[in-house]
């Protein structure tokens, strides 16, 4: 048995490979994964329903009111026809992915690092020919690529219901915004899985690490861009102050160098959140967002380059984090 | 003189100031089956850890096959297996999926292959493709074993390996240690409570209390000095709080 011929000569080089195809055979075999992408895949699925239901009922209205002016010799032109554009029906599936794709992430991020915790297949794999960076990035890997699978599966999905829900089918134009929509998210899901990563894998309690992770997603998911939107001066009247006061938009820009430093903190606090950055990367692409119905996804992606940057520099600078941190073995055979 | 195939050198460890490995220094001769006997939280398995890389000691040094452990790692690691006290491997994979993987990790060659042979070495191909998750006590520690020698490790470290273990089961891996010494050579570095098996097994034994050596020499030392198998387990007791407790009562 003790065999010198066995024994490797130089440092395996794919150990992350190794991990990370282990990681991922082993999250679809315990159907976790499954059941928490189907769950996503649901809740974006009724968000796009509803939505195609409230735009046939604007449709319903339109109709109505059109034939009832025709019917008493009028013009039709002083009513407008509802805008239509299939991609904006992603709203609520987009609006799932920040929240519920965000904590789906987290409890990936604390399945992987804790699942090793305790049952002491760490000493195992730690007791190897491989550097300790390559369990993390091989960990990582397999996370990430998780979420990515699952964010492919739900907006895969709900693509193929789009095409079929609109009636006039998606172009190329719409596919490549939908493709360039998946990679944002999965950096955007990427930042909460390391994150909950990081944190399961350093703290003493994972569990204790899990909580915390939680409270992250509650500050920048759900707390920060509330904060934003609430003290938005535009968003104090339905519609907006400045739409319901016709107010133009150079006026608008004017009006709003009154509350420069106002503004500032209002946005710094929004800013901080990745979650807000996805909503306006998204909301841009889809055409969600009125301004940029209808724009060429070019001219989008230059004007929405900052928010994409952020987005990836978090994902990296956790990435990075988690390489970086020393293992403590000692540690990480607690549960 | 050949150089020990496991040196410690003033081995030491202490968490929040507590010292818990205090100056451990030993040889271990290749080929032996080495005995690590004490109490619980004498610093059997902190040492262990030091040995096999997983922690870093906070002073002094050892070697386990020539390399440093602080400053070849890589190079301890290729040549050891180890095998913790509660073998828990994953649950959803098979047992031939878990060796596999191990075998990757490790760099073998043809890891299916060396995986067929090595089940076959310890008798328990019919376990291959069953998922661990359904494996009784015995049946992990077979699997344990398997994935710590596949890849002919100089060196095989096992904490407590009978613990929980059916007589049964303490006889298989009995066996099974012995075979891996005898027909393969492998050094055994062995963590146990059990004096009985020390007896059977060890070619040399080492009893450490509150983190300090209080005892080391070959077996036959032992038993010319001390005589049967219950002398070593008076030679234990005198030498660890838990004997010297027994004494006063």
């Amino acid at each position: 048995m003790f065999d010198a011929a066995l024994i490797p000569t130089r440092l395996n080089p794919t150990p992350v490979r190794t991990i990370a195809a282990k990681d991922i055979r082993d999250a679809l075999r315990d159907r976790f994964i499954l059941i928490v992408t189907a769950f996503l895949a649901v809740a974006a699925l009724v968000a796009l329903v509803t939505g195609a239901i409230a735009l046939r009922g604007d449709v319903a209205t339109y109709e109505a009111a059109k034939a009832s002016l025709l019917a008493l010799g009028k013009s039709a032109d002083a009513i407008k026809a509802p805008e239509f554009y299939p991609l904006r029906l992603l709203r609520g599936a987009i609006e799932q992915i920040e929240i519920i794709g965000a904590a789906i992430a987290i409890l990936i991020g604390y399945r992987s690092a804790a699942s090793e915790r305790g049952r002491q297949t760490l000493a195992l794999m730690l007791t190897r020919p491989m550097r300790r960076w390559q369990f993390v990035a091989g960990k990582a890997l397999a996370g990430i690529g998780l979420l990515a699978g699952g964010l492919a599966l739900v907006l895969g999905g709900l693509t193929l219901v789009l095409h079929f829900l609109s009636g006039i089918g998606l172009g190329a134009d719409d596919l490549l915004r939908i493709v360039v929509v998946w990679g944002v998210a999965v950096a955007y899901t990427a930042c909460f899985f390391l994150v909950s990563f990081i944190l399961s894998l350093h703290m003493k309690q994972p569990s204790h690490a899990l909580l915390v992770a939680f409270a992250v997603w509650l500050t920048l998911v759900l707390i920060a861009p509330q904060i934003g939107d609430t003290l938005d001066p535009d968003n104090q009247v339905a519609g907006g102050v400045f739409k319901q006061l016709n107010i133009a938009k150079p006026d608008q820009v004017e009006i709003m160098k009154s509350f420069a430093t106002f503004e500032t903190v209002r946005d710094g606090i929004e800013q901080a959140s990745v979650t807000k950055h996805f909503e306006r990367f998204t909301f841009a692409v889809l055409g969600i967002k009125a301004t940029y119905a209808g724009m060429p996804l070019g001219p989008i992606l230059i004007e929405m380059l900052g928010n994409l940057v952020w987005i990836f520099l978090t994902a990296l600078g956790l990435g990075a984090l988690a390489l970086a941190l020393p293992l403590n073995p000692d540690r990480l055979a607690k549960a | 003189m050949s150089e020990p195939m496991i040196r410690l050198n003033r081995l030491t460890q202490s968490f929040d100031g507590v010292t818990v490995v205090d100056a451990l220094s030993m040889d271990i001769e290749q080929g032996e089956i080495f005995g690590f006997l004490g109490h619980n939280g004498a610093g059997k398995t902190t040492t262990i850890q030091m040995l096999t890389t997983l922690a870093r000691p906070a002073s002094g040094t050892a070697t386990v096959a020539g390399y440093d452990i602080c400053n070849e790692p890589l190079e301890v690691r290729r040549r050891i297996g180890y095998v913790p006290e509660n073998v828990r491997l994953y649950d959803t994979l098979t047992a031939a999926e878990n060796l596999v993987f191990f075998a990757r990790l490790s760099g073998v060659d043809a890891p299916a292959r060396r995986v067929r042979e090595v089940l076959e070495l310890l008798d328990c191909t019919y376990l291959a493709d069953k998922r661990v998750g359904g494996f009784s006590k015995g049946m992990r520690q077979r699997v344990g074993l398997a994935q710590a020698i596949l890849h002919g490790p100089a060196v095989l470290f096992l904490d407590e390996p009978t613990s929980g273990l059916d007589p049964m089961g303490i006889k298989m891996l009995r066996d099974l240690v012995m075979r891996l010494n005898t027909e393969f050579g492998m050094t055994i570095f062995m963590n146990t409570h059990l004096i009985s098996e020390i007896a059977k097994t060890c070619t040399s034994i080492a009893v450490l209390s509150h983190g300090k050596l209080v005892y080391h020499d070959r077996i036959e030392a032992v038993t010319a000095r001390y005589g049967d198998d219950a002398a070593l387990e008076e030679l234990y007791l005198s030498l660890t709080p838990v004997g010297r407790l027994a004494e006063v009562a």
